[in-house]
């Protein structure tokens, strides 16, 4: 049973530990505060394990060449030179820049008609998602800290509605073209389900696709220049500052869950767990020490209140936090390793 | 081009005299043999020789060689190669940190453990990994490679997975009882 113990801790440790396991090592985490002694102090071994060689990475291999002049002096009369250079390219996830780089910002993209067209705004202040039916049958989930803004009737040759802030979207199937505007970047289907995650002030649009076919698009200098087509369980991040993106398959319920108030995070940096739990549960959290926001975290939590999300982040990251006014402010954990105040 | 050919295809093309194919294994490997020879040696530039002439090796007995697995090849070899240049070697390094540590900077300031710790903590954990039993060190250390799974360790040293994992926990639990010996240590005195 023991032994069970370090072989999730290690597998949360390597990044290949699945969902049960998750599950398994967060219940065994609650049973005692011992369990989270093993699990801190393991984390630190297999940490320091790993940085053992550190300083071999920072040595510049010279062996190629010692090899290739062995292999060169016996290659002489006979030159089987195969000679090409190996080009290493660094890995690279498919990124590729759109269009001119001089891109800025339409703020009123979707605005130019008439004045004398009415609108529909709906804003969610954070801490508050709900669901909204659209004149055309579709249902949109607002996710808190979000909005969305549409043609009163949904008049128009298109279905057209912005979005700032996280939605989900389950469009009903019509020969209308239904667009979502976020900042520059549009995204348009016929009949699809897609959650699209465009708060402005994160500069960054993320759509996934959890049915039917989407498609991305970005308006460069008045333009809308197709980005890329999307399929079920596909995901693209745009970065609407540089326009680079990054195109991924992922599981796409997990990234949807948060309608049904379960969060799903598989190794990412905790500010950003911490962001979610902002429009979730409409508190303001702050990390005080700096740096700590990047640490990488797996975690899943379902209907949990927020204090109990926070003990087992806490506990998964190494930091503490504390309760003040209705803001949470995250720190660093004491450095003896004792218990922490709260 | 040749980045996507599987080790056989590349111990066939070594075969037939391509340098390239030699060329491709050894930056495909060379790193984690290196991290695997100095578990032995405790000794990068000493590594980074044995691996040298292991390829050296390899490349000059290339057309009657019947390697079924080169990166088992390459990793048993290293092995035994490190382990007889500590055989040879008069003065045996007492701990990697003495070599490695002096201009160490921890770069990597994502990982709270790391910043709990402090550099020293994780000196301290360093040194007395040196002091584990040889094999619960050994693979301790291995299991921290890249591109060196269980599997490959239990083929290259000749044992179980199921072993290879025991031995694992066992080292884990070892250190944590060695580090809270020697915390009680210092409280005391």
């Amino acid at each position: 049973m023991e032994d069970n113990s370090y072989q999730l801790i290690i597998a949360y440790f390597e990044k290949t530990i699945s969902d049960e396991e998750l599950t398994e090592l967060h219940e065994w985490l609650e049973l005692h505060p011992n369990h989270q002694e093993q699990f801190r102090e393991t984390m630190q071994i297999l940490e320091a394990s790993k940085s053992y060689f550190k300083k071999a990475d920072e040595i510049e291999p010279t062996s190629w060449k010692l090899i290739s002049t062995h292999i060169q002096k016996e290659e002489k009369g006979n030159i089987v030179n195969v000679g090409r250079k190996i080009h290493w390219l660094a890995y690279a996830a498919s990124i590729l820049i759109i269009g001119s780089m001089s891109l800025w910002w339409y703020k009123h993209a979707s605005y130019k008609e008439s004045t004398a067209v009415e609108y529909t705004e709906i804003i969610n202040p954070e801490g508050q998602q709900s669901k909204i039916l659209l004149p055309d049958s579709s249902v949109i989930y607002l996710a808190g800290g979000s909005k969305i803004k549409y043609r009163k009737n949904f008049s128009g040759n298109k279905r057209s509605v912005s979005l700032d802030g996280e939605a989900f979207f389950d469009v009903k199937h019509h020969k209308r073209p239904f667009v979502i505007q976020s900042g520059e970047i549009s995204t348009v289907v016929l009949g699809t389900s897609f959650n699209i995650k465009a708060f402005a002030s994160d500069h960054k649009v993320t759509v996934t696709v959890n049915s039917g076919k989407v498609g991305v698009m970005n308006t460069i200098e008045g333009k809308s220049h197709l980005v890329r087509y999307l399929t079920p369980n596909e995901q693209i991040e745009i970065n609407t500052i540089t326009g680079l993106y990054a195109f991924d398959a992922t599981e796409a319920t997990d990234v949807s869950s948060w309608i049904k108030n379960h969060f799903v995070f598989y190794d990412v940096p905790i500010h950003e767990v911490m962001s979610s739990l902002e429009h979730r549960y409409g508190v303001r959290i702050e990390f005080i020490d700096s740096g700590i926001g990047n640490t990488r975290v797996t975690a899943k939590f379902k209907n949990m209140p927020l204090n109990n999300v926070m003990d087992e982040l806490m506990v998964l990251s190494g930091l503490t936090y504390t309760k003040k006014n209705g803001n949470i402010y995250i720190y660093r954990a004491n450095q003896k390793g004792g218990k922490t105040m709260n | 081009m040749y980045l996507k050919l599987t080790d056989e295809e590349l111990t066939d093309l070594l075969r037939k005299n391509d340098s390239v194919a030699l060329e491709t294994l050894f930056n495909r490997y060379y790193k984690p043999l290196c991290h695997f020879c100095a578990v032995y040696t405790k000794d990068y530039e000493a590594a980074e020789e044995i691996i040298a002439d292991l390829f050296i090796k390899i490349w000059d007995g290339r057309s009657d060689s019947s390697i079924l697995n080169i990166k088992n090849y390459l990793f048993t070899s290293a092995r035994n190669l490190s382990i007889n240049y500590n055989q040879k070697k008069k003065d045996p390094v007492d701990s990697i940190e003495d070599i490695s540590f002096q201009n160490h900077i921890f770069e990597d300031t994502h990982t709270p453990f790391r910043i709990l710790s402090g550099t020293e903590s994780v000196s301290k954990i360093l040194r007395l990994i040196d002091k584990l039993p040889e094999r619960q060190r050994e693979i301790l250390l291995m299991s921290r490679i890249d591109q060196v799974d269980k599997r490959k360790i239990s083929e290259v040293l000749g044992i179980s997975i199921r072993t290879v994992e025991t031995t694992l926990y066992q080292s884990i639990k070892e250190l944590r009882r060695m580090l809270k010996d020697s915390t009680n240590l210092t409280s005391r005195g």
